[in-house]
């Protein structure tokens, strides 16, 4: 029975390394996506792409890993909830790494035009990649306040988006020139705000894990 | 043990209390048969001697059911017996009993019925009549003893049980109680059971020993600790499996952990991409470098396999601030361009007029100005070279001979070299002062003034005054130069001392500044252990204080 239980422990704290390692994926990912969009580099952006492969490829092999760990150890409470809860936060990740790769893609038929010229998707970017590093970060240390914190973060994107699609509104008033350009960044801004929501759902689910009480968000 | 104990005591009395039972039964049974066999003869003599004396009216009036009684006339045919019909009984003549007892008036013998399953003892005797008496027995058996016995025995079991429970209990207790309460910390002190004196020295010596290597080993731990946290460099220990084993200061403050990250998985601290593949290449073997920002300081990471026997033991990870390194780099980069365009310079517009006077393109009232304008360039080159090589000389900072030099002297040399510049951009110089002596390198010294005077004349607007004042205070010299001009920016003030550098980013040529003056003067204030201050108001002035 101990014997079971250390295997077990061993494949957990696996499961852990694993999702640390995801995390850290999709964190280098936006970086990329974001460093490509304000530089203008169509060869950061296809890069950004590249890595989007390993995410998917760390999804299926987390996804195998907390299937075994359900069926052959049968785990109760906190374990289950662990588990659970990395099954659910791996889609999440998942898709904050499609996303930021959807935005490397619009980087790379921009044709070098750089994406600064809407400030407040930079405002945007910087506090998106603050919400994903602060999830993960929680579900790192099972830090329950660095989650709340993300939680409230997310009201400061949305927030941070109106800002933006006005702003781009404005742009299009005044040169029609630009149209295509602030479309491509009214996708972009979405793209973020949607990245800050899985952030959101990342860090609801720390708190899960760590509590076993799910809050129902945005 | 106290179960242990118990149960012993309880397992011993039992077998003791069976075995005496055994015993003791087995007794009473020998005497039981020799009893019986004793009272089965006396009951014969006493029913022989009734049947004498009453004849066969006796039988009529027998009755036991614990012996039997047969009467055997001396041809063999039972004429009575108390419990079977006597008529339907064979010849008794072949009878052991009665055969003896017709030849020699008593006969005795037991025989073991096998249909009966029990021992019958019989006892004959020979009337005056010549009729034999028989009067048998059964035997009792040894389950029917035992079976009379049951309640007896039971009850005496139980009784014996319950006591050796609670005697075996408190007994049990008793002994181990005083292990129980040994002081486990003072072991050498428990005298209770000397059988235990050898271990208990055994123990205490051990003890000793562990203590001692424990705190050894706290020492070496807290030596290693104390060290590593001396270290300016970050130094990390991994396991083989990734595990935190130990962290100095500097690395805990760079990766912003406390103690407790000692135990963690390095990848909960640190999980950027490339730090994880550093350490996965170190553990393949290679040695594995990372060079990144951290904090807004540069870092450079040095990953190391930590191997014995062949066998992999963990990684260490060094960390070096290169923030310093990089930025001298940079800065050497930098000078090696700055250097590069500034003496292509001139030199092109030397190689320039040269061409054209080498094509007599040049007009002959022209050719003077031409060769003035490549002797000017050539100057400006040569002075650059100049000083170039003085900061080069500053750098390698070479212990020159000193010799006392009057700064005052000095200032008013430098004065006299610069009449004609602040003649032409219409700036007067004042110098206010006292001779003030003092141990250095003149040619520098005289650079220092050269170079602030200089600037302070090139940067002010005609009709302006240059102030420079020499004075002793409190055991040292302070030099001032201050102009109104157009004064620094204060993001400027703490870059103007870097070589090239320029406020003016265009390198105008209008002032006709080198870049390199306030550098020697850094440099040579520095040479000689002087401060620099720098005090300037946009559009007010600038006032440059030295102080040696």
């Amino acid at each position: 029975m101990i014997i079971m239980r250390s295997r077990f422990d061993e494949q957990l704290n696996h499961l852990r390394k694993k999702m640390i390692e995801m995390g850290a994926e999709c964190e280098n990912i936006i970086a990329l996506a974001t460093k490509a969009l304000f530089d203008g580099n169509v060869e950061e952006a296809l890069r950004a792409k590249e890595e989007g492969i390993k995410i998917d490829e760390l999804e299926r092999e987390i996804e195998s890993i907390c299937l075994k760990l359900l069926l052959q150890q049968q785990p109760v409470a906190k374990d289950l909830r662990i588990i659970s809860a990395a099954l659910k936060m791996i889609t999440d990740m998942e898709r904050i790494g499609d996303q930021a790769e959807d935005i490397a893609a619009i980087v790379a038929t921009l044709n070098g035009r750089v994406g600064d010229e809407c400030i407040y998707i930079s405002a945007m970017a910087e506090a998106t990649i603050k919400m994903v590093t602060g999830s993960i970060d929680a579900y790192v240390n099972e830090d329950l306040s660095l989650a709340k914190e993300v939680l409230k973060h997310d009201d400061l994107v949305d927030e941070a988006f109106i800002s933006a699609k006005a702003s781009l509104i404005k742009m299009i008033a005044n040169n029609i020139n630009d149209g295509e350009y602030a479309l491509d960044l009214l996708m972009i801004a979405k793209y973020f705000e949607r990245i800050g929501d899985h952030a959101t759902n990342i860090a609801e689910w720390v708190i899960f894990s760590v509590t076993g009480i799910h809050q129902q968000g945005g | 043990m106290t179960n242990k104990i118990f149960r012993s005591i309880i397992v011993t009395s039992m077998v003791v209390l069976i075995t005496s039972l055994f015993v003791a039964s087995s007794f009473l049974y020998s005497h039981f048969n020799k009893s019986q066999v004793i009272r089965l003869k006396e009951e014969l003599s006493i029913v022989a001697a009734s049947v004498e004396e009453f004849g066969d009216d006796y039988f009529d009036n027998f009755n036991s059911s614990y012996f039997r009684l047969t009467l055997v006339a001396p041809d063999g045919v039972v004429l009575y017996d108390s419990q079977t019909d006597a008529k339907q009984m064979e010849n008794h003549l072949d009878r052991e009993e009665i055969a003896e007892a017709l030849e020699t008036g008593k006969g005795s013998s037991n025989r073991y019925s096998s249909t009966l399953g029990n021992r019958t003892y019989y006892e004959a005797v020979l009337l005056k009549n010549g009729n034999v008496l028989r009067l048998s027995v059964n035997q009792i058996t040894v389950g029917v003893l035992i079976f009379a016995m049951l309640p007896a025995v039971l009850s005496i079991i139980l009784v014996a049980l319950l006591l050796a429970m609670v005697l075996a209990n408190n007994m049990a207790k008793s002994v181990v109680k005083p292990l129980n309460e040994m002081d486990i910390e003072n072991l050498i002190e428990n005298d209770n059971y000397e059988e235990l004196a050898p271990m208990i020295n055994k123990i205490n010596r051990q003890h000793h020993k562990i203590a001692k290597q424990m705190q050894e080993l706290n020492q070496k731990t807290d030596e290693f600790r104390q060290i590593t946290d001396a270290m300016n460099e970050g130094l990390v220990l991994l396991n083989k499996e990734g595990i935190v084993i130990s962290i100095n200061a500097a690395a805990k403050e760079l990766f912003e952990v406390d103690d407790s990250a000692v135990g963690r998985d390095f990848l909960s601290i640190e999980r950027s991409i490339r730090m994880s593949q550093a350490i996965k290449k170190a553990l393949e073997g290679k040695h594995s470098e990372l060079r990144e920002e951290r904090k807004g300081n540069e870092y450079q990471f040095i990953f190391n396999r930590i191997e014995s026997e062949g066998n992999t033991k963990g990684i260490v990870i060094l960390s070096f601030d290169i923030t310093e390194k990089a930025f001298a780099e940079r800065n050497r980069r930098e000078f090696t361009a700055n250097v590069s365009h500034e003496l292509k310079t001139p030199l092109q517009s030397i190689i320039g007029s040269a061409e054209l006077l080498e094509k007599d393109l040049v007009k002959p009232e022209d050719t003077k100005r031409f060769i003035d304008n490549i002797k000017k360039e050539a100057t400006r080159l040569v002075s650059l070279i100049n000083d170039i090589i003085d900061l080069s000389q500053l750098d390698e900072n070479n212990a020159l001979e000193q010799e006392v030099v009057d700064l005052y002297e000095v200032t008013k040399e430098v004065v006299e070299a610069l009449a004609l510049m602040a003649q032409q951009k219409e700036v007067k110089i004042e110098v206010d002062g006292e001779p003030c002596e003092m141990k250095g390198m003149r040619r520098y010294l005289y650079e220092i003034i050269y170079n602030l005077c200089d600037n302070a004349i090139r940067y002010s607007e005609s009709g302006s005054k240059v102030k420079i004042n020499l004075k002793k205070k409190n055991g040292s010299i302070v030099l001032a130069v201050a102009d109104e001009g157009i004064g620094i920016a204060p993001e400027h003030q703490s870059r103007i001392f870097e070589r090239f550098y320029r406020v003016d980013k265009s390198h105008s040529k209008e002032t006709g500044g080198k870049g390199l003056g306030l550098a020697i003067v850094k440099n040579a204030v520095a040479y000689h252990g002087g401060t620099i201050r720098i005090d300037s108001r946009i559009g007010k002035g600038t006032t440059i204080t030295v102080i040696f």
